[in-house]
């Protein structure tokens, strides 16, 4: 190595030729698990849909036949309905409880590092654990939520909240924003701390009360990270599986069945893996969907 | 709560911009008078005291119905099953947590099961993440882009979508029903993040120091473990708390890929317990084995969060 005799440029050359290979070695297994176990999937997935995929033995193409089916099926469709109206009922909620949290926990006074802390728990917590806890204390009778609504004469104390297609939607809605409307402030806090203090200092020289300096500086100062936590809860909403699963198992009936448990469904009890593929297509695109235009329509004016 | 960290502001994105003070006093206020300031100090206090009161109540909201699903797994089954105004209902006793973790139901297991997932989770990721983010923060190479594109697609991928194909996948490599397999599916969709965050940390790393590294002779391994490892450790920190809440909580993908009960997650194992797959419905021990699930969860958060909330607003930016 040190014997060959080269220019300083053809040093420099060979070492910056070495750095590129040892910097995608060092990459390599990263894309590795990316390729092997997302995207290799994705594209796998695709192909599949476009056959009549078995459990076991060969399979022939169909082409679009099971995207075909899927305009026919009607279970599909009504979960397609149904996450899209789950989606329209929690999404204000979690932004509106999340950016009053925000502006609550936001400025460094005494005791808000606790309180975004506590706030911030069920987040971490988990919406599966939640889920059980919540099947639990919505027993008609014996449930703390059910007994303590009766006793201010809300409901009474027999009722079954997740065998009714509304009171079922009901809970889990309210359990999702409790559980959700922390994630929501951690995201729009940063955004509103890293807005420059002095932003205000001349609105506050003005005079201009709260509310105004909300309004016209801190909401449209804040538009990327309002679109961002928009997008992030309008997606997690539309891939709802858990709660559903664990609180109504889509009952009663097929009422309550998501996109997601819709696809759960036809690939590990029906067995239809070529349709369920053909759902997760639709599933990515519509996803991709949200994503675009929640950021076009939040980016149209301004920047 | 224990440790929680009463100096810890989550760094905004801007780590350089200072946090917006809406209550900030105003400053220049000049020749105000002794009485006036005293004054504005007592307005202040009840400011404060009123914050901190109205802090205490939401974040009881939040709180509350965790703590009362402790208290509740405490209770015997038939207090758990019956009416509140039942008697029996302020007994406490750990029967649930008895039962539980003994005898035929042996969440036991589980919970092991849990914890191996999470544990392999969390190293997997982070010692790819470290190398990725090694190699996109210090190198250059050609297609860097598209290679730190491609991991970022991951996470445009939603895991729900490819549950089916990946099933297969899993089937044909003999992943399926196995712990390892579950722990490289997590690796792979807690990559993005883990990836970014890591690659953000080394490209903060002062430019001179890899250079005198490098200039004292040492090897890309001897700068990555001697040099770099402390200035990056905040950032490993972060990378494998994702990971481990991330699988710790993970429902749908062990549901999936797992069928055999002994080697079901502990969140899997609950939804048996729920069904009653064991005997008769026992909500009393689906409770204790809702809290056993969540203290974990408590524990390593606010112990953590610091790097918890780093992590949050830097995977955030990507976005």
């Amino acid at each position: 190595m040190t014997a060959i005799p080269a220019s300083p440029q053809a040093r420099s050359a060979a070492r910056r030729r070495r750095d590129g290979r040892t910097g995608l070695i060092l990459v390599s297994p990263a894309l590795l698990f990316v390729a092997v176990f997302a995207l290799f999937p994705l594209g796998f997935g695709v192909y599949i849909s476009l056959t009549n995929w078995p459990l076991v033995g060969s399979y022939q193409f169909t082409g679009l036949s099971n995207y075909d089916a899927l305009l026919h099926n009607s279970e599909f469709l009504q979960s397609i309905v149904f996450t899209l109206k789950y989606t329209g009922i929690v999404t204000i909620p979690i932004f509106l409880v999340g950016y009053a949290l925000a502006a609550f926990v936001r400025a460094n006074r005494r005791g808000s590092a606790v309180f975004r802390t506590l706030i911030f728990l069920p987040y971490i917590v988990g919406l599966v654990t939640e889920s059980y806890m919540a099947v639990v204390e919505l027993q008609p009778t014996s449930g703390s939520v059910n007994y303590a609504l009766s006793r201010i004469g809300l409901v009474s104390d027999t009722t079954a909240w997740l065998v009714h297609t509304g009171l079922a939607l009901t809970a889990i809605s309210i359990l999702v924003v409790w559980f959700y409307s922390g994630f929501a402030m951690m995201l729009l806090m940063a955004g509103m701390q890293s807005i420059p203090a002095e932003m205000y200092e001349s609105a506050r020289v003005d005079g201009a009360s709260w509310w105004t300096m909300e309004r016209r500086l801190t909401v449209p100062l804040l538009r990327r990270w309002i679109a961002l936590s928009l997008i992030v809860s309008v997606v997690g909403s539309f891939l709802a599986f858990n709660q559903f699963f664990i609180m109504t198992d889509g009952g009663p009936g097929t009422s309550t069945v998501t996109v997601v448990m819709s696809i759960y469904n036809t690939a590990f009890a029906s067995f239809d893996v070529g349709l369920a593929s053909a759902m997760s297509v639709v599933l990515v695109i519509v996803v991709g969907l949200i994503t675009f235009v929640q950021f076009r329509f939040l980016q149209r004016d301004g920047d | 709560m224990p440790a929680v960290h009463r100096d810890q502001r989550p760094r905004a994105g801007v780590a350089s911009a200072p946090p917006a003070r809406i209550a900030a006093p105003a400053r220049n206020v000049g020749n105000r008078s002794a009485a006036a300031s005293r004054a504005h100090r007592g307005a202040a206090g009840r400011a404060t005291v009123w914050f901190v009161v109205a802090g205490v109540a939401i974040s009881a909201v939040f709180v509350l119905p965790l703590l009362w699903e402790v208290f509740r797994s405490l209770q015997p089954e038939s207090a758990v099953s019956s009416a509140p105004s039942a008697r029996g209902f302020t007994h406490l006793t750990l029967a649930n947590y008895r039962t539980l973790l003994s005898g035929q139901d042996d969440i036991l297991r589980n919970v092991v099961n849990s914890l191996i997932v999470a544990v392999l989770t969390a190293l997997l990721t982070s010692v790819v993440a470290i190398l990725a983010g090694y190699g996109f923060g210090l190198f250059r190479f050609r297609g860097a882009g598209i290679a730190f594109g491609l991991v970022l697609v991951a996470f445009m991928i939603p895991f729900q979508a490819v549950l089916t194909p990946l099933f297969l996948e899993l089937h044909f490599l003999h992943l399926l029903n196995n712990l390892i397999g579950l722990a490289l599916f997590y690796t792979t969709f807690n990559l993005p993040i883990g990836v970014y965050v890591m690659r953000n940390s080394f490209v903060q790393v002062p430019r001179e120091l890899v250079d005198a590294a490098r200039v004292d002779g040492a090897t890309v391994r001897v700068t990555l473990l001697r040099v770099l490892r402390p200035l990056v450790l905040p950032g490993i920190a972060t990378t494998a708390l994702y990971a481990f809440l991330f699988s710790w909580t993970e429902f749908l993908g062990a549901l999936s890929f797992l069928t055999n009960d002994s080697l079901f997650t502990l969140p899997v194992a609950l939804s048996n317990v729920e069904t009653g797959t064991y005997g008769a419905v026992n909500y009393g021990l689906l409770l204790a084995g809702a809290v056993i699930a969540m203290v974990p969860c408590v524990v390593v958060y606010v112990g953590l969060q610091r790097y918890y909330v780093r992590g949050l607003v830097s995977g955030a930016l990507k976005g």
